[in-house]
């Protein structure tokens, strides 16, 4: 049986070991950087950083994992913006005349401004991942929970039953393939345990509810707030947070990550662009060099 | 059958991709291309460019960005701004970049255009509340007697009120000094849609033509910014907004282009009487017409159409 892919363990890992609050903050001045900056070069080196990261926190292999499955996003932007993209003067090939699309030429400045979207795009996607296979998600809902009791308690069941979903699904599928005729196969086999998971769900869902109003959730209140003095983890990566974005913004701001597509591929490659690449991977992965106290 | 299936499509891939012009790399680049950008009807040159940078086979929009600051929209598709010059409204009137490809509006955009050889592409912001559509203008003469219009040299017909007139020997003599034949015919020949016309008559004779008489309508109809009296005695010179600014009177003529949808321009060299005709064929050549939408000219002066703001006719 093929375990499921993206869902939270608690791993003996820095990332792991800080509190969710400090992880999403983490996480989002990445996303941040990841927005801001155009350059390829910078986005490269935000890339290394992110799986450098999943490696450092146990979950390379799956991040390594949603980069491939990403393609199917990627790969279309990259392919959609050459195709679209009439603002480039490098022409590389050349389709004829397309109609209503005018003439095919297809340019390197399409090519290179698709694949700088495409990376962030991927970027996002992989620091997505990243975030729900390092940070508690509970723990992540207790934060919601005292802005809004009721949602974050319904966004905290529905987070835990998607793993029994996803077993229940496994376990029907089992029990279909030993039925003497097999299971039925392609869109209708697909079909069939789709019904059965989803009427299964309801089912559940009655059961949930019941079980709520029982205990009294309805008079529930917001959990009071228990303050925790920050680890050193904490400090360690609420650092490389605003480092992180303080890069990003300098570097917006500053002509080091200066970066033009159209109508010609113009980029900084000077010592201050080099120096914002090794600044980024190392704000991101020096909160992981401390691993004392974690590792087994 | 000396091809398997396979060498077969792939004979037939190869002549498709020969046939529609595709290829890798950037394709031949075309030789003495001309680009002219200006504002208000050519009434303001802001660029001139004899020999622009071309870098294999361009289209209009790639020229243009090659050779000036250009701001685009909707992917590169729709001009902006050129040199810092933007679209947008002015004076509470609508004003657009429009581009001409030897003399004639391009039917597609831009990016869609390829430039052909000797190319003369001129681009224009002006005023298009009075009118969305100049079909052809004057101002890319000698094209498109020169090179045709999209990479086709057409022929040449000069249909004269007076074959053996000085106005039909004149517009004759010029086009073959540029080395352009042309054939003459007295009016309303029924040439082929394809063939490039010049009018040479009295605006009462040339009116009858049927791609001609759309001057009558002034700016709407045809694109030209004047106005012949129905019966063809004095001229209305309009101004960019379409209001007329000057009338003249006897001895005027017009140098003029027009279209009907995609057939090839015409161009109507017209007076209000013979002597009017007269001197507007004397003003079919580069010097009086470069740059200008058409050309009035009248008690010995000459001056570009539509009138702009402030100016007028020099001598």
């Amino acid at each position: 049986m093929r375990s499921t892919l993206l869902f939270y363990r608690r791993l003996a890992s820095p990332l792991h070991a800080t509190r969710a609050s400090v992880g999403v903050t983490w996480v989002a001045a990445l996303a941040l950087a990841a927005l801001l900056l155009f350059h390829p070069l910078l986005l490269l080196a935000l890339l290394a950083a992110v799986l450098g990261a999943g490696a450092a926190a146990g979950v390379g292999r799956r991040l390594a994992r949603t980069m491939r499955t990403a393609a199917i996003v990627w790969v279309p932007i990259v392919a959609v913006n050459v195709l679209v993209s009439r603002e480039g003067l490098t022409v590389f090939a050349r389709l004829g005349d397309l109609g209503p699309f005018g003439q095919g030429d297809l340019t390197v400045e399409a090519l290179v401004y698709g694949a700088v979207i495409a990376l962030k795009v991927m970027l996002l996607i992989l620091l997505t991942t990243l975030a729900s296979l390092a940070v508690d998600p509970d723990e992540t809902l207790r934060i919601v929970r005292r802005l809004s009791f009721r949602s974050a308690l319904t966004a905290s069941l529905a987070t835990r039953l998607i793993p029994v979903l996803a077993a229940d699904a496994q376990r029907m599928a089992e029990a279909q393939r030993t039925r003497p005729e097999g299971a039925p196969t392609g869109a209708r086999g697909r079909v069939a345990l789709l019904r059965a998971v989803v009427s299964g769900s309801l089912d559940r869902a009655v059961d949930v509810a019941a079980t709520l109003e029982v205990r009294g959730f309805a008079t529930a209140r917001s959990a009071p707030r228990i303050r925790r003095p920050l680890s050193r983890h904490d400090i360690a990566f609420l650092a490389s947070a605003a480092a992180v974005a303080g890069l990003a913004i300098v570097g917006r701001l500053g002509g080091a990550a200066s970066f033009q597509a159209y109508p010609e591929v113009h980029a900084s490659l000077g010592a201050a662009t080099i120096a914002l690449c090794a600044g980024l991977l190392a704000a991101t992965l020096l909160p992981f060099a401390d691993r004392r106290g974690i590792e087994p | 059958m000396p091809f398997g299936p396979a060498g077969a499509l792939a004979l037939a891939g190869a002549m498709a991709v020969v046939l529609c012009g595709c290829g890798l790399g950037p394709g031949p680049a075309p030789s003495a291309v001309k680009l002219l950008v200006t504002r208000e009807f050519g009434a303001r040159t802001l660029r001139v460019v004899a020999a622009p940078r071309v870098v294999g086979q361009e289209t209009v929009m790639r020229l243009l960005m090659r050779n000036a600051s250009v701001q685009t929209r909707y992917s590169g598709g729709f001009v902006q701004s050129i040199d810092g010059v933007s679209g947008g409204r002015e004076g509470g009137e609508p004003v657009d970049w429009f581009y001409y490809v030897n003399g004639v509006e391009a039917p597609k955009g831009a990016s869609a255009t390829t430039v052909n050889p000797g190319d003369h592409i001129w681009w224009d912001l002006h005023d298009w509340s009075e009118s969305e559509d100049v079909p052809a203008v004057v101002g890319s003469f000698p094209e498109p007697f020169l090179n045709g219009v999209q990479g086709k040299r057409l022929p040449v017909l000069i249909e004269c009120e007076a074959v053996g007139g000085y106005a039909c020997r004149t517009i004759d003599a010029r086009l073959r000094a540029l080395d352009v034949p042309a054939a003459i015919a007295a009016p309303n020949a029924t040439p082929a849609s394809d063939t490039l016309r010049v009018l040479v008559g009295t605006w009462q004779t040339v009116s009858h033509d049927p791609v001609a008489t759309a001057l009558a309508q002034g700016p709407r109809g045809s694109g030209v910014y004047a106005r012949f009296a129905p019966g063809g005695g004095s001229l209305a010179l309009l101004g960019q907004d379409g209001a007329t600014v000057r009338t003249l009177y006897g001895d005027s003529g017009l140098v003029a282009a027009t279209r009907r949808e995609e057939e090839a321009p015409v161009w109507v060299v017209t007076g209000t009487d013979q002597a009017g005709v007269d001197t507007a064929a004397a003003s079919f050549d580069g010097e009086s017409l470069q740059g200008h939408f058409a050309v009035a000219v009248g008690g010995g002066s000459q001056g570009p159409i539509p009138l702009p703001a402030g100016g007028g006719f020099a001598r």
